[in-house]
């Protein structure tokens, strides 16, 4: 008698720990992340094996990338851009171009193919593609960062860089020949069975999150979203601030683009409107991710870890679809309920901690 | 004239509309002989169908300070259970449920921004997935197709020269919601909450009434434009129409609204969508491929915004050296009195 009423009690302590540490969103979050891994586990055949986890944590990894990306973007309280997919497809034109263009032949010199060379052409296209990406943040975070609308300037640089990158590309694909310098980011594996691309999700997770936590860049993008008006204040503008953020989120998508061009040797601008993934289009599967984490889009709350962990979990719920014999149509579909039943929730549990704007 | 010039200047935005509406069509009547026809004036009118609702939906969204982000996918949704039922249940019926659906989905989403008092982007971008995965499950991926032809030649016959029953339709709607937002109450209380949120809360307005009529009305014109859409071509796509949110916005803000709120109009919504349907219908002309008319969209976008943002800046600006001038005056005025008051015997 009295030993089950010292393990309540301790479970009631438990639940009383858990409450005062944590905040309802993460409680939230992680019990709706148990309920379905475990269902889940439960009902899906192969689904809790090493190999299908390693599946889905690679599944999560572009997609993550970028979100981490766009993390920024929204901490500092622009909302999130349009465009990503955009500036990826722009990205991956430009880097196929320069893999395959006669004078970024460093690999083959004398007709022998040489690891330097391959490396030497990778970095020369892999270099020019984040400036090519650079450029395109800045000019949107300088435009931003004037005062226009964040929605709206990247909704038009979205049809902007599409453009461009079509034009480049006559609208055909963009294919290069393998061996090529870009094998190991999308195809290798340095650790054994784990492919260099979870890798690369893994340590820019940690990284975003040590910026985030620890520098004065990270701490001055969580004011400038929470209050814009302190940061001007305490001269942080969002000038500055919105510049650095897109530079930041289109880096990462040029980057996830190098990858996604690895693995395919090839290129095309509709890569990342209808053939990614499950659900069609690319910038709202990483605007899904950045929600679904639990993070403020009015900026200032959240955290790149939410980020990864929304990426990862939405990867495990349309993995177990997968795996269950779905449709896209199902699974396009619940990821949108995600999407919702997360804004939902999260907006009732923040209610009245911030001021209407 | 001094009328006109007065008008003018009480009206820069509709007229700066009304500008560049006007030098895009001579651009194009110049440059291409056919584009000034009859023929082209009714493919232009075609067009004003789809898009005109997509930009008067998006207007009234922007006038309340809000973007609906869901319309394209709302859109598709509506042709995709157009197209769908119209075999088997008859086009009226299914018309009638198609916009019975997304009028519903618009009330819905209204609702839950003003009662959790999120920001519109915010829930949209969700419903924008959702409703592309309801699409896909209602079309089970695949793409719909009419059997029946009749109903697609009925809906673009030509009737007085330039108009089909689509955009007599679309027309119609149009005046209704013109008067509406003129006239009525509730009109007036969307511009309220648009353009001067917290006063007109302040002021008892409630969010919730406006907010559902204005995604009411967007949910309703999406409806009617995936309706037309899906009618018109006989096929439907889950994952179409994602170009229609680039057009409207873009009409949107040519036809003169500000992102803040509360700025606009029903006809600064129809000549934003006559312009970026010239420059279009005018590019087709040209065989300009369908990524480069979106490109030219983006810029012309980004240009308008440039323009808005640069102009408020502008303003600010103004503002401040205004009342740095007027506090220097003053204070010269002061310091004049009080030499004088020093040099005055006694």
């Amino acid at each position: 008698m009295s030993d089950t009423a010292a393990v309540s009690a301790t479970g009631l302590n438990i639940i009383k720990r858990i409450r005062r540490d944590h905040s309802p969103v993460v409680i939230v979050m992680v019990g709706l992340f148990l309920v379905v891994l475990i269902s889940g586990a439960l009902i899906t055949d192969d689904f809790l094996t090493w190999f299908n986890v390693k599946t889905i944590i690679r599944d999560a990894a572009l997609v993550g990338i970028m979100a981490i990306g766009l993390t920024f973007v929204t901490l500092s309280g622009n909302f999130f851009l349009l465009s990503m997919k955009e500036i990826a497809a722009l990205s991956i034109i430009c880097f196929a171009t320069l893999m395959g263009a006669d004078w970024n032949q460093w690999g083959s010199a004398g007709g022998e193919v040489t690891t330097f060379g391959l490396l030497a052409t990778f970095l020369v296209a892999f270099m020019i593609t984040m400036l090519v990406a650079t450029i395109a943040g800045a000019a949107q975070g300088a435009l931003i960062g004037l005062g226009g609308n964040p929605i709206v300037v990247t909704l038009g640089a979205a049809g902007l860089f599409f453009g461009i990158g079509s034009w480049w590309s006559d609208n055909l694909v963009v294919s290069y020949r393998r061996p090529h310098g870009a094998e190991w980011l999308g195809t290798g594996s340095f650790f054994g069975d784990i492919p260099n691309i979870t890798v690369a999700f893994i340590v820019i997770a940690v990284v975003a999150e040590l910026v985030l936590r620890y520098t004065t860049f990270g701490r001055q993008v969580y004011l400038v979203g929470a209050n814009r008006a302190a940061g001007r204040a305490t001269g942080h503008e969002n000038f500055g601030m919105a510049i650095k953020c897109c530079i930041i989120a289109s880096v990462c998508a040029a980057f996830v683009a190098v990858a996604f061009s690895g693995q395919v040797s090839s290129a095309h601008v509709n890569y990342f409107s209808s053939e990614f993934g499950s659900s069609g289009d690319m910038t709202i599967m990483v605007i899904a991710i950045v929600m679904v984490g639990g993070n403020s889009i009015m900026g200032g709350y959240g955290s790149t870890l939410r980020t990864s962990l929304g990426a990862i979990f939405i990867s495990t719920v349309d993995n177990m679809m997968v795996l269950n014999g779905f449709n896209s149509g199902a699974r396009v579909l619940a990821v949108g309920l995600m999407i919702v039943f997360s804004i939902i929730v999260f907006a009732l549990v923040r209610r009245g901690s911030r001021a209407v704007e | 004239m001094e009328r006109l010039k007065h008008w003018v200047t009480e009206n820069p935005d509709l007229s700066f509309a009304i500008l560049l509406a006007v030098s895009v069509y001579s651009f194009f009547a110049i440059t291409e002989p056919l584009f000034f026809t009859h023929r082209t004036g009714f493919a232009i009118m075609e067009r004003f169908a789809v898009l005109g609702l997509v930009g008067l939906a998006l207007t009234l969204c922007i006038i309340a300070g809000e973007i609906d982000l869901s319309i394209g996918s709302n859109a598709a949704l509506a042709a995709v259970i157009t197209v769908r039922f119209t075999d088997s249940l008859g086009a009226i019926n299914a018309l009638l449920i198609a916009l019975a659906i997304s009028t519903s989905i618009g009330i819905i989403q209204g609702y839950f921004i003003a009662y959790l008092r999120i920001r519109a982007i915010v829930l949209t971008v969700g419903t924008l997935m959702l409703l592309r995965g309801v699409a896909l499950f209602a079309a089970e991926e695949k793409t719909v197709m009419l059997t029946d032809f009749r109903i697609p030649d009925f809906i673009s016959t030509k009737m007085f020269v330039y108009f089909s029953p689509a955009s007599i339709l679309v027309i119609f709607m149009f005046v209704l919601v013109g008067l509406f937002m003129t006239y009525t109450r509730y009109g007036r209380e969307i511009y309220a909450i648009g353009g001067a949120r917290k006063e007109a809360l302040a002021s008892g307005i409630s969010l919730k009434r406006p907010m559902i009529i204005v995604f009411a009305i967007s949910g309703f014109c999406a409806g009617l434009g995936g309706v037309i859409i899906g009618l018109r071509s006989g096929t439907a796509q889950a994952l179409g129409l994602q170009y229609l949110l680039l057009a409207g916005t873009v009409a949107a803000f040519i036809g003169g609204v500000s992102i803040l709120g509360g700025k606009g109009g029903v006809i600064g919504a129809a000549i934003g969508t006559l312009t970026v349907n010239f420059l279009n219908t005018g590019l087709v002309f040209n065989v300009t491929p369908a990524f480069m008319v979106q490109m030219y969209l983006g810029i012309l976008l980004l240009v308008v915004i440039m323009f808005q943002t640069g102009s408020r800046l502008f303003e600010g600006s103004q503002r401040r050296s205004q009342l740095l001038q007027d506090a220097d005056r003053r204070r010269s005025i002061l310091a004049d009195k009080i030499a004088r008051l020093r040099n005055s015997p006694g």
